[in-house]
């Protein structure tokens, strides 16, 4: 019983988005030709600032010791390269922070979604959320060394503690915001309320959330360094302190372009596993 | 029972014709212990046939979608009784299917996974969830559109997706919640037709709760029309016309009449529901 094609068809309010079908590759083109161009004028920008880095130095503008030539950082980072001092920073940094990260993560997406649906957990860590998430999470730096001494659990127990706060904010905005009518829909298939919560709260909530780790992910990175810098150690922080200590300006300034570098790969990827998570969602085709 | 008696070429067996009985039935929102609250429906008694299309109209705020949502469980009953050929209603099953308005589709599946939610929960062999899927979504004309997300389509075509979900788990009792009221004029009376079209192919109870006199009459075999807060029933009337010429029917006087009687009936429940007045 095939019928004409009715009026209903016609996507009306998907014009100009993609639609699934022989435009789709037409507008893939589209949004690749739009992302190269937005990276190539990113990336312009930075280059143009290092070049002017570089005159600068070069031109003796500035003493060097409190800017140093860019070439000279360069040097510095590959030769540190070669002796394996970065990948031993980067890679202490970039641990502390994953596993900082992680375990905040892991406790504030479960206790964000229980306080949007119990009254009970709400009641309790509502206050202590809304006290926490604005306070500077560093000043508890003392305790902890205190409480779990100078090597690494003291950091990572710093880095969870910051991470924790955003995302735990945002799951319980995000969990708070889903509609009854999606969750009644499950409900009406015979979802199980612990299926509702897996199969459709957390999906629902899933923009929001990643919203939140968007904004943890530098957060941790950012206290990854300075907890380094005042716990001293390996770790591009500790290096960084060291070098200042020896008056190494070359040495700080290096550490700051490994930083910088590490944090924007993080970030960029934490981007692309949004748009590959929320690739059902319409943002990913604006 | 009179076993002799020809029955109506209609396929339910169940005794009495009843496919929803809703017995003074009374909900409150707000409030404690039945104070201070607002009260949405009011001591309602109502019968639904089994395999009938029947239209809850009546103004905004009079509860009708309330009444809806006690039917499908997802609100729990506060007084009296709803009961179905299953049994008395305590909570959503699979037998009593639903339409939003707002379509209410999961937005990180697809058209095709949408629809296989329902069939999974049942627990159907793998192979017959995939055949059942695909027939309910060309039942409502959506084949090539299987692996498109919800947010890569129409309201329509949502709309489309959200009652081959609904359907493909074969509830006994569809209930509909203004389900084209967020569509635009065009889209919604293509809708109509095709709506009417699959009851008559498939015979399910529908509740259809709208606040269009055209849709109601349009669409229903019988329509309970709703007063403004507190929603009480004040009529419910027999849609009696040959619809064996799909949508001629609307241009018919006897279309056009009941129609304007059924206005001039809800006509000062909708003054009063837009004034607020209680």
């Amino acid at each position: 019983m095939t019928r004409p094609a009715s009026p209903a068809f016609t996507p009306a309010r998907a014009r100009g988005r993609a639609a699934p079908g022989p435009q789709a590759p037409s507008m893939l083109g589209a949004v690749w030709r739009r992302l190269t161009s937005d990276t190539v004028i990113q990336l312009a920008v930075i280059a143009v600032l290092l070049i002017a880095w570089e005159t600068v130095t070069r031109l003796g503008l500035v003493h060097p010791f409190l800017l140093p030539r860019l070439s000279a950082v360069l040097e510095r980072i590959y030769n540190n390269a070669l002796n394996g001092k970065v990948f031993m920073d980067l890679g202490l940094t970039l641990y502390r922070a994953a596993a900082g990260f992680f375990i905040g993560v892991a406790v504030a997406i479960p206790l964000g979604v229980m306080m949007a649906r119990n009254a009970g957990v709400r009641w309790f860590f509502d206050p202590l959320v809304s006290i926490g998430f604005p306070m500077p999470k560093i000043s508890f730096l003392p305790i902890f060394i205190l409480w779990f001494g100078i090597f690494d659990t003291s950091k990572i127990v710093m880095i969870a503690f910051s991470c924790f706060f955003p995302v735990v904010s945002a799951t319980y905005a995000g969990t708070l915001g889903v509609d009854k009518w999606v969750i009644w829909s499950a409900r009406s298939f015979g979802a199980r309320e612990s299926q509702v919560l897996r199969e459709v709260v957390l999906p629902m909530a899933l923009p929001q959330i990643l919203t939140g780790i968007q904004i943890a992910v530098p957060v941790g990175l950012i206290t990854t360094v300075v907890t380094e810098m005042l716990m001293g150690g390996p770790g591009i922080g500790g290096s960084m302190m060291a070098a200042g200590r020896f008056a190494d300006s070359v040495g700080v300034f290096a550490g700051i372009v490994e930083i910088a570098v590490l944090g924007a790969i993080v970030v960029k990827g934490v981007e692309r596993m949004r748009a590959y998570l929320l690739r059902w969602h319409a943002e990913a085709r604006h | 029972m009179n076993a002799a008696r020809p029955q109506p070429a209609r396929t339910d067996t169940a005794p009495g014709d009843v496919g929803i009985e809703i017995r003074d039935v009374s909900h409150q929102y707000g409030g404690r212990g039945g104070q201070g609250g607002v009260t949405a429906l009011d001591h309602i008694t109502l019968h639904i046939r089994a395999n009938e299309f029947h239209a809850l109209l009546g103004p905004s705020g009079c509860g009708k979608s309330t009444l809806l949502y006690l039917i499908g469980g997802f609100v729990p009953v506060q007084s009296g009784v709803i009961e179905t050929r299953r049994g008395v209603v305590t909570g959503p099953s699979p037998d009593r299917g639903i339409v939003f308005q707002n379509f209410a589709l999961f937005p990180w599946k697809t058209v095709l996974q949408n629809v296989l939610y329902g069939l999974e929960k049942l627990g159907l062999p793998k192979k017959d969830r995939e055949d059942r899927a695909r027939h309910f979504i060309d039942l409502v004309h959506l084949s090539g559109f299987e692996n498109a997300y919800p947010s890569q389509l129409s309201g329509g075509m949502q709309q489309r997706a959200a009652i081959a979900r609904t359907l493909a788990v074969d509830p006994e009792i569809l209930l509909m919640d203004e389900p084209f009221g967020a569509l635009d004029a065009q889209t919604r009376r293509v809708m109509q037709e095709e709506l009417r079209a699959i009851f008559e192919r498939t015979r399910k109870t529908v509740v259809f709760v709208t606040h269009d006199v055209q849709e109601a009459v349009f669409l229903a075999d019988r329509i309970s029309i709703m007063s403004a807060r507190p929603g009480r029933i004040q009529h419910i009337l027999d849609v009696d016309m040959d619809r064996s010429r799909g949508d001629e029917i609307t241009k018919r006087p006897e279309f056009v009449d009941l129609g304007e009687h059924i206005w001039g009936l809800v006509r000062d429940q909708a003054i009063a529901a837009t004034r607020g007045a209680h």
